[in-house]
């Protein structure tokens, strides 16, 4: 029976952000939070697989302490169990962080069959965490998985690279991260969403898990975000000849680099 | 009480807001356009465990609440109220069944009403003032071996496409709307057919038709509750109607004012966006606040209902808020919007049609404000 683990990231909702007009800045006071949009696919496909072939999927999550907002949310999708790491300092780690954090918890709480990850998180989008993972962890990494297969510990995989596809074969333990168009994640029914709670549910502590200060310095420091607002140009083409127009309307787009 | 969500009653309110997108949202206009009862999406409701809402786990429910009933009929509102509405008049069967059943009536149809294998119906209206009156009503007579019913039930949503009717009949002529009792029917007993359906000014995909009884005999243990005092069914059933109605159009409301502020935010006249004009603003601030403070009235009642208290008069109360500012509330809207907003191209006429036929239908027996006052005035 595989055990599996499956790696999320709780970030705010980018549909509750706003742009503050006056100097472009985020104002996230009211966004809420979600499981980033491929973690999800990475948690469907885990509780997929365990539902069908049986064995047991633990999910893992590092972040600031409003990871526990996630608890229920992401044990309402299918994981047996889940394991939470809530550190104040997660708010500026960058991708070495978060994968020397994950790679110590994984090696606590493991081993695993197979390790899954969405290709990137729905905010920062670095790509990086799977890819590191496997590297600390010393286990084969199969990226871009658009569809997954997982026969005793051998994981057939089809990886979609830009125009064209590639077939792989690994034997695990092996870390994976999925594309969005693997599979559709459920809507977790109402039975699902209150079955959650009785699920097991265990924080890490950061302290616990043996990391030195040099693998908790983020390397890379972001310094600002802003916001991307398109100004109108209004300019009308205003001439009764349409065909004047829309040589004005093409020059117009050609002297913008458009056309 | 705590009138905020818990944890739960938020993932659950999210659930319904992705489903209305997967599910209702590509087939709202088509079903808007021909009536067609969705009975895939119906599926789905059962599979999302939505026709089992609140009921017991013994009978294949999910036992949620009220307060996540409401969360639930709102986020599918917002899409299609039609979808919510079929749910909603389900839902009024199931309690009455779990509310007042015997434990063989509960056992015999509770778990099909969860599983979504039977859909339900109340059925109360008639063509009269007030069920029990006049011509066409409906009538159960006894006789040795059950009842007999015969007469019309009015304007029953979900009529043709349930399979499990709850009826309220008088069974005293000289006695009247005094005289209720509330029947189980199953839909394919000998003598029940059902009218032509209503060609209905909204909510188009919720079947509404007449029920005609010609001498459908029932047996003794069809009645609910075992009394021929359904009074008390038909007036609590209905103030869960008034709640989970207040839900269904607070959705309505909200999804009205959303599109009207997006569409404020595009809409250039006088060379700037006209929601940053302040007529516009008020227009959409008043609608947001009425949304806002329904919301909470109706939350309440359902938590009252949660807490097993009484909740008649809260749900009056959100009823005759409603009654007042559901309607302007698509008013309003349609103002922000204008000419456009007027147009069957956008979403606007399809949630003012469907939020009066969702504030017309299902109202108490008596009007709101007399449940009001009579506490008031104890």
């Amino acid at each position: 029976m595989p055990k599996l683990l499956v790696c999320y990231k709780w970030v705010l909702n980018e549909q509750d952000i706003k742009i503050r007009p006056e100097d472009l800045s985020l104002d996230t006071s009211r966004a809420k939070g979600k499981i980033s949009d491929f973690d999800r696919n990475a948690i469907e496909e885990a509780s997929l697989i365990v539902e069908q072939q049986g064995g047991t999927v633990d999910a893992l999550s590092y972040g600031t302490p409003a990871v526990k907002q996630s608890v229920k949310d992401a044990l309402s999708r299918g994981p047996n169990r889940l394991l939470w790491i809530g550190d104040p300092q997660a708010e500026d780690a960058d991708a070495l962080v978060i994968a020397n954090v994950l790679a110590a918890a994984i090696r606590k709480a493991g081993p695993y069959d197979l390790i899954l990850c969405g290709e990137g998180s729905s905010d920062m989008f670095y790509q990086q965490t799977p890819a590191r993972l496997a590297a600390l962890l010393g286990l084969p990494c199969v990226t871009f998985v658009a569809k997954m297969t997982l026969e005793g510990d051998v994981l057939k995989a089809t990886r979609k690279l830009g125009d064209c596809t590639e077939q792989v074969s690994v034997t695990g333990p092996a870390v994976v991260s999925v594309l969005s168009e693997i599979n559709k994640p459920r809507i977790p029914s109402l039975k699902q969403v209150l079955g959650a709670a009785k699920k097991p549910s265990e924080e890490i502590a950061i302290g616990s898990l043996g990391l030195a200060a040099d693998e908790l310095q983020p390397r890379a420091v972001r310094k600002s975000a802003k916001g991307f607002l398109m100004n109108r140009k209004n300019i009308i083409f205003k001439e009764s000849d349409a065909a004047a127009n829309v040589a004005k309307l093409v020059a117009s787009l050609a002297a913008e680099g458009l056309a | 009480m705590s009138i905020l969500l818990t944890e739960e009653q938020q993932l659950i309110g999210q659930s319904a807001r992705d489903f209305a997108k997967e599910y209702l949202e590509p087939m709202v206009l088509e079903m808007d356009r021909t009536g067609q009862y969705p009975a895939a999406v119906v599926k789905q409701l059962a599979a999302q465990d939505f026709l089992g809402l609140f009921l017991a786990g013994e009978y294949g429910g999910a036992e949620a609440g009220y307060v996540s009933l409401v969360e639930v009929v709102e986020n599918l509102s917002r899409v299609s109220a039609a979808v919510a509405s079929i749910m909603v008049n389900h839902a009024l069967a199931a309690y009455a069944i779990q509310r007042w059943g015997s434990p063989e009536q509960k056992k015999t149809c509770l778990p099909k009403l969860a599983a979504g294998e039977v859909l339900g119906a109340f059925a109360v209206f008639e063509h009269g003032p007030t069920p029990g009156v006049g011509a066409g009503a409906l009538m159960a007579t006894k006789l040795p071996e059950g009842w007999a019913l015969k007469g019309t039930k009015a304007f029953v949503r979900n009529a043709g496409v349930a399979g499990a009717y709850v009826v309220l009949a008088c069974t005293d002529p000289a006695a009247g709307a005094k005289s209720l009792a509330a029947f189980i029917v199953n839909a394919k007993a000998s003598g029940l057919t059902v009218g032509a359906p209503y060609e209905t000014m909204g909510l188009k995909g919720c079947p509404m038709a007449d029920l005609v009884f010609d001498n459908v005999m029932v047996t003794d243990t069809a009645i609910l509750g075992g009394s021929t005092d359904g009074s008390a069914i038909m007036t609590e059933t209905l103030a869960l109607a008034s709640v989970a109605e207040a839900a269904q159009t607070v959705g309505i409301g909200q999804a009205a004012v959303e599109h009207a502020a997006a569409y404020a935010k595009t809409r250039i006249q006088f060379g700037r966006p006209i929601a940053s004009l302040q007529a516009i603003q008020t227009l959409l601030a008043e609608v947001a606040a009425d949304c806002h403070l329904a919301r909470l009235g109706l939350r309440y009642a359902a938590q009252l209902m949660d807490d097993g208290e009484p909740f008649l008069v809260e749900a009056a109360m959100v009823k005759q808020f409603l009654a007042r500012f559901g309607a302007k509330m698509l008013i309003d809207t349609v103002q922000v919007e204008g000419g456009f907003g007027y147009s069957e191209t956008m979403p606007l006429p399809r949630l003012f049609r469907d939020i009066a036929g969702t504030t017309l239908l299902e109202a108490p027996a008596d009007y709101p404000e007399k449940t009001i006052a009579a506490a008031l005035l104890a």
